[in-house]
């Protein structure tokens, strides 16, 4: 059973803390650390690791007073080189070398973002549960299987950035940028679509816009296409 | 197409009704052409090279392209007032969507027809030239370039600039060193570093090709001009960059399948005294589980 408690979802931060009930692992550390401890009630000892996926700062900001803390930070290389981090706390992971974490076995993946080594992972732990967690990628390059639980970013939809474009609420260069680093509505779609998800039970959509999303519609669309139970993370 | 049947279909859905869309704004007033355009003539050229144009699968653009792609292509060719047998502009597939893609003739076609300008020259500033300007309320203009045949050396670029002139002796320039011309190739789909790219084959007129693009954009931009004409100047970019990222996710999403299997041998933390591990030779460089502290099990923590 895995339980997952989003800490915050958007572009001023990201991290999830997500546990299978032996071992809690932080996804991203995007906030300042005060505001990160306190989200997780000033239980940061529980946590033990933390995967960070790309060097940009919402979801990298507390990664140095993570590893002060005493958590291991689990990054590739280029992020790390970007973020600067070093130290026995840093632990330098490659895609598809597969690692492992208390109960958790992890593979990372390359992701499609304008950062420098950025990753996904799929998770798995040993009571048969499979989470794959994916922000910040305009489409994913994979499939997978037996997935249990899925976090996927859900930024944004064509039709909203459009109209906000027409209105000049939106610069085109900004249209741009976003098509090639964020995750669409209609990419979701043909992601989940992609994917055999008979096995699983809970979908959650991070990340979502401030001005070109629409969560309840999101939520909405997901599950029609899904007929799964969706959780849009808090921003 | 196999048969002429389909093909007549095509034109049908596509060459015709962007026709009487055209015939519709020009009753409306929306649009002006040129003297020497003929929007009927340009459509012709254009069905003709278009029944000739492939994908990259070497498959007929007319059969694998949307009707709607191919209709909206050939609209903004006729509204920009662009003929594609004058090489003003290409039609290229992107996926399923058709784009007409202008040139940089085309660019310059349209911006003498927008904004009356009456010429427009780019010149390439060699390493050794005597190159000068001065910027008068906000405006940059060329006050000395003087070159020699032997500066010309496709090797020695130092940059490039452009003006439009108008009759009345107004005057619009761009600049651009070199560095900021090879920034903007980087954006290029092309693949401008590979050996033997157009851009690497002959930067000089790549160069030009840059400046001319950026200082008639600049300048369109500037103008007020909301006109159908903009519109369609304007919709290539981005249509085309939505366009691309389309196609490239069809072409490589969702693939392979990756998974992870968790480690039968796997000692969790709970029985893993991490001072008792010895580092052998043999561990796996991915296997941090030695890294992990102990897990502290006690029976007031909050059960997640």
């Amino acid at each position: 059973m895995i339980d997952i408690t989003c800490l915050g979802s958007s572009s001023a931060g990201n991290a999830y803390r997500i546990t299978d009930g032996h071992t809690a692992l932080l996804l991203e550390a995007g906030f300042p650390y005060k505001s990160l401890q306190r989200s997780l009630e000033f239980r940061m000892s529980d946590i033990e690791g933390c995967l960070i996926t790309h060097e940009h700062s919402d979801h990298s900001k507390a990664a140095k007073d993570v590893m002060k803390a005493g958590v291991n930070i689990y990054t590739s290389q280029g992020t790390a080189d970007a973020l600067k981090l070093s130290g026995y706390r840093l632990k330098v992971i490659t895609a598809h070398g597969q690692f492992a974490i208390g109960t958790w076995t992890i593979k990372p993946f390359e992701i499609e973002h304008d950062a420098e080594e950025p990753l996904g992972f799929v998770l798995a732990n040993q009571a048969g549960d499979k989470l794959v967690f994916l922000t910040d990628t305009y489409y994913c390059r994979y499939r997978f299987v037996g997935l249990t639980h899925i976090m996927v970013e859900c930024n944004y939809s064509l039709d909203i950035i459009n109209s906000r474009v027409a209105k000049g609420d939106l610069h085109p260069a900004q249209k741009k940028r976003l098509l090639r680093s964020h995750f669409g509505l209609e990419h979701v779609k043909g992601f989940l679509r992609a994917n055999d998800i008979s096995k699983v039970q809970e979908i959650w959509l991070l990340h979502l816009s401030d001005g070109n999303s629409d969560a309840a519609r999101f939520k909405q669309e997901i599950q029609e296409t899904t007929g799964k139970l969706v959780y849009v993370a808090d921003r | 197409m196999s048969n002429a049947n389909q093909l007549a279909m095509v034109k049908r859905d596509t060459v015709d009704i962007v026709a009487d869309k055209v015939r519709q704004f020009q009753e409306r007033g929306e649009i002006h052409f040129p003297a020497n355009y003929s929007p009927e003539n340009a459509m012709k050229s254009a069905w003709l090279i278009l029944q000739n144009t492939q994908d990259k699968n070497y498959k007929p653009v007319l059969e694998t392209c949307t009707r709607d792609s191919i209709a909206n292509a050939l609209l903004d060719m006729v509204v920009q007032g662009l003929n594609p047998s004058k090489k003003q502009g290409y039609f290229i597939a992107y996926g399923k969507s058709l784009a007409f893609q202008r040139s940089y003739f085309g660019t310059m076609t349209v911006t003498k027809d927008v904004t009356s300008a009456e010429d427009i020259d780019t010149q390439i500033i060699y390493e050794d030239d005597q190159f000068e300007f001065e910027i008068v309320r906000g405006r940059k203009r060329v006050t000395l370039h003087k070159s020699d045949f032997k500066n010309i050396d496709d090797e020695k670029i130092a940059g490039a600039y452009c003006t439009i002139y108008w009759p009345d002796d107004r005057e619009y320039t761009e600049i651009m060193t070199i560095k900021e011309i090879r920034q903007s190739w980087k954006k290029s789909k092309q693949n401008p570093d590979k050996e033997g790219s157009t851009h690497n084959e002959f930067p000089g007129e790549m160069a030009k090709r840059t400046v001319i693009n950026r200082t008639c954009k600049a300048y369109m931009n500037t103008s007020n001009d909301s006109s159908l004409i903009m519109k369609h100047f304007n919709r290539q970019d981005e249509f085309i960059a939505e366009a691309e990222v389309e196609a490239e996710i069809a072409d490589n999403a969702n693939g392979d399948i990756i998974d992870v299997t968790p480690d039968p041998v796997i000692k969790t933390s709970q029985d893993t005294d991490p001072n008792l591990q010895q580092e052998g030779p043999n561990q796996d460089v991915m296997d941090f589980s030695d890294d992990v502290p102990p897990m502290k099990k006690t029976s007031d923590g909050p059960d997640f």
